[in-house]
């Protein structure tokens, strides 16, 4: 079985549905530059192409154009007549991320485990390598998301969404006006990722048009902690990306930081300082994400690793 | 970013989707009207459902509309370019034909919009000056043709008679006789469209049935009726009862049809027609017939074109609808001295059910 | 797999196909491309091969391309003939 990789190793600011029965989307979509692409069988396709969706996205995750980019595909729920479908057209296409929606409890991700294991064996797969990612849209799902998120170790992220979850707490979501109703779940979910350690993702921001409303929220969600984003449209890609992007002034710190370990271990110190000030793993490991950060934000130093 | 713009216009283009439902939506009907007024255009009553095109404010850019399995008047807003909006709510047509079970579609519309429709998967069938027939398959006419060609009677005078027979007549008979006398063979085409007070399986059934009396054998065909012959798509003027009579415009395409494509799968050199004293679409379409079969230069061999004068019984036209009237009014007496007997026992079996054989 | 009812998948947007099947005795196969010239032969290669794959031989198969990528082709052909014979795909032979 695979290593399981740290959530740091590769950026996952962005994550961008496409729906699956746009053959327009799935044909040229990863010219964006999203850090993963999310190809969508539920909500976006009506029950009509369910099947032609599965055979369009099932031929997408072969073609040459989407060849070594991480693609996600967002499946239908399991007590849906469409998911045993689903998982089977995307799992004998290789695909590297499973998305569940409607997660409520661990035994749904301990479920799906077991189905990835049998078509993993079913089409010749490496077993334990088609990876999940769980949508929790309800006050259960919330409560339960540390237990969600260490229920296998398949786990790769947890995604928050809105919609349905603000419906089930008698509330409704509307980003522009108010981000106080979904503040406990963003704490929950965040909790549940960072003890699982695994990647976090906010709710998707409707309005594609209102680029300051979305900074907005992008602000309170990068302060809060989170790893990035679903996102609807490829215009809100950039927005993001800049807002993720390290300044130079922490950039150039972090470099400094990481020199002052890269020394200290060579003269066999024990303890890291840097201005007279000790300095701990964690932030050893903070500065280490800032660097690779800015490294994919294309964010500049002087002298500092480009 | 500029090219996420074109992606999502690609998808999105400004204007909102819909449907309009003809039997239900009275208001969205009404704005319906106006644009194809607006475009020179009527509004059919067979038109089931229009798809439409809006702007943020709700106002009507743009319509397209199915009856059965023909798309048809299509308007649009003078501001409305290019075929963006079109390949959407043909789409949507696309969509809510297979929904109720219909795959193979027919387009009616003017010449104009022929390239925008062929870029959508339509093939023309026919073309006049003012309309032009198409249809969303390269195989639809191409088929039906092939299986008519295996139909072929040897000989050098074929035949071809166009029936709606509703129901058949001494009348029908007498033409088919008539011209069967002139020639080596004759097909016998019967309309297929369920659009009459009998059923198009029972138009055909006595057709043959009445026909079988003749006594001609293999001499005569008879031949269901096919949408590519006297249909709501060839021919919508004789199923509709259009304000503005522009009877022309549809009569075209469906004389071109038979001229182009049935005539030459079977051989046909003479069409055969009853004289029309009754029926002011049907007569429009006879005197017609002349220019398209015989004179347009079309390119296909002409056709001869003979009208033969109606077989009278008791000093008067024998037609379908003497006999309807017969019918409605009880008199079975006068309606017997009209049809031949397998007519008579159906029309018999309707008035009194017990009596059916 | 043998077409036993007419069936239609894909859209006429730009980069997609739209596939129409009908059963009949024969194989006959029409494409209209937006790129005809550059990619006519690729087209045909690609729908005919995938019908192959599918094991259809007989049919009337026509496509309508609005300047798709293989892959949607292949998509579209599958999801027209997999309606039109009324079956299951076979994840391991598409």
């Amino acid at each position: 079985m695979k290593a399981k990789k740290s959530p740091a190793e590769r950026p996952s600011r962005s994550m961008l549905f496409v729906p699956g029965s746009n053959a327009a989307w799935l044909s040229t979509v990863q010219v964006y530059g999203a850090d993963y692409v999310m190809f969508d069988l539920e909500d976006s396709v009506s029950v009509r192409e369910k099947d032609t969706a599965r055979l369009l996205v099932h031929e997408a995750l072969k073609s040459p154009v989407w060849a070594g980019v991480p693609v996600v595909v967002r499946v239908n729920a399991i007590n849906t007549p469409f998911f045993r479908d689903d998982l089977e057209a995307v799992v004998s296409a290789g695909v590297a991320i499973v998305r569940l929606p409607m997660v409520t409890d661990a035994q749904m991700i301990r479920h799906l485990d077991a189905e990835l294991g049998v078509l993993e064996g079913k089409y010749g797969s490496v077993p334990g390598t088609t990876r999940i990612l769980a949508a929790v849209e309800s006050a259960s799902g919330v409560v339960n998301a540390v237990a969600i998120a260490t229920a296998s170790p398949r786990m790769m992220g947890i995604a928050l969404a809105a919609y349905d979850y603000a419906m089930d707490m008698h509330t409704t979501h509307d980003a522009a006006a108010d981000e106080s109703q979904l503040f406990f779940a963003r704490c929950a979910i965040l909790h549940a990722a960072r003890v699982a350690k695994i990647h976090c993702y906010d709710v998707i921001y409707a309005d594609v048009n209102d680029t300051e409303g979305f900074l907005r929220e992008v602000a309170v969600i990068k302060k809060l902690g989170f790893d990035g984003k679903s996102l609807v449209n490829p215009r809100q890609i950039e927005p993001l990306h800049n807002a993720f992007a390290p300044t130079p002034e922490e950039v150039e710190r972090a470099h400094r930081v990481v020199a002052a370990a890269v020394e200290a271990e060579k003269v066999g110190m024990g303890v890291v300082a840097l201005d007279g000030k000790m300095i701990d793993a964690p932030i050893i490991a903070a500065a280490h994400r800032t660097i690779r950060l800015a490294q994919v934000s294309g964010v500049q130093v002087a002298g500092g690793v480009r | 970013m500029s090219g996420a713009d074109g992606l999502e216009t690609a998808v999105e283009d400004g204007c909102a989707i819909g449907l309009v439902d003809a039997a239900r939506d009275a208001r969205g009907l009404e704005q319906v009207r106006g644009l194809l007024k607006a475009s020179g255009l009527g509004l059919d009553a067979d038109v089931e459902l229009f798809a439409t095109a809006r702007d943020a404010s709700g106002r009507l850019l743009a319509c397209l509309g199915l009856a059965g399995d023909v798309v048809k008047c299509a308007a649009s807003a003078p501001e409305v370019r290019g075929e963006g909006v079109t390949a959407r709510l043909m789409q949507r047509i696309l969509d809510e034909a297979s929904d109720r079970g219909r795959t193979h579609l027919f387009a009616f519309t003017r010449p104009g919009n022929r390239a925008i429709l062929e870029g959508l998967g339509f093939h023309a069938l026919a073309v006049t000056d003012d309309a032009v027939l198409l249809e969303n398959t390269p195989f639809g006419l191409s088929s039906y043709v092939a299986g008519l060609a295996r139909l072929r009677r040897p000989g050098r005078r074929i035949g071809g008679v166009v029936l709606n027979a509703n129901p058949f007549t001494f009348g029908h008979r007498y033409l088919v006789e008539r011209a069967a006398s002139e020639c080596d063979a004759l097909h016998v085409f019967v309309v297929g469209e369920d659009a009459s007070a009998f059923d198009a399986a029972t138009r055909l059934r006595l057709v043959r049935d009445g026909i079988a009396g003749l006594d001609l054998g293999e001499q005569v065909v008879v031949h269901p009726g096919s949408r590519y012959i006297v249909s709501r798509a060839t021919f919508p003027n004789y199923f509709l009862a259009r304000e503005d009579a522009r009877a022309s415009a549809a009569a075209g395409l469906d004389l071109q049809l038979f001229r182009t494509a049935i005539a030459p799968a079977l051989g046909i050199t003479d069409r055969f027609v009853g004289t029309e004293p009754l029926s002011p679409v049907t007569a429009a379409y006879n005197a017609e017939m002349r220019w398209w079969l015989a004179e347009a230069p079309l390119d296909a061999p002409p056709i001869a074109v003979h009208e033969v004068a109606r077989l009278e019984v008791d000093g008067e036209a024998v037609s379908a609808s003497r006999v309807r009237q017969g019918l409605a009014s009880g008199d079975l007496d006068a309606v017997a001295r009209l049809v031949p007997g397998p007519t008579l026992a159906h029309l018999r079996s309707l008035v009194s059910p017990g009596h059916r054989r | 797999m043998r077409i036993e009812v007419d069936a239609v998948a894909g859209t006429l947007e730009s980069s997609d196909a739209l596939v129409r099947v009908s059963p009949a005795e024969e194989l006959r196969i029409e494409v209209t491309s937006t790129v005809e010239a550059q990619f006519g032969a690729e087209i045909r290669r690609t729908v005919a091969e995938q019908l192959d794959r599918l094991g259809v031989t007989e049919g009337l198969i026509s496509v309508q391309d609005k300047g798709a990528l293989d892959f949607v082709i292949r998509a579209r052909v599958q999801g027209a003939v997999l309606r039109g014979a009324q079956a299951r795909p076979d994840w391991r032979k598409l």
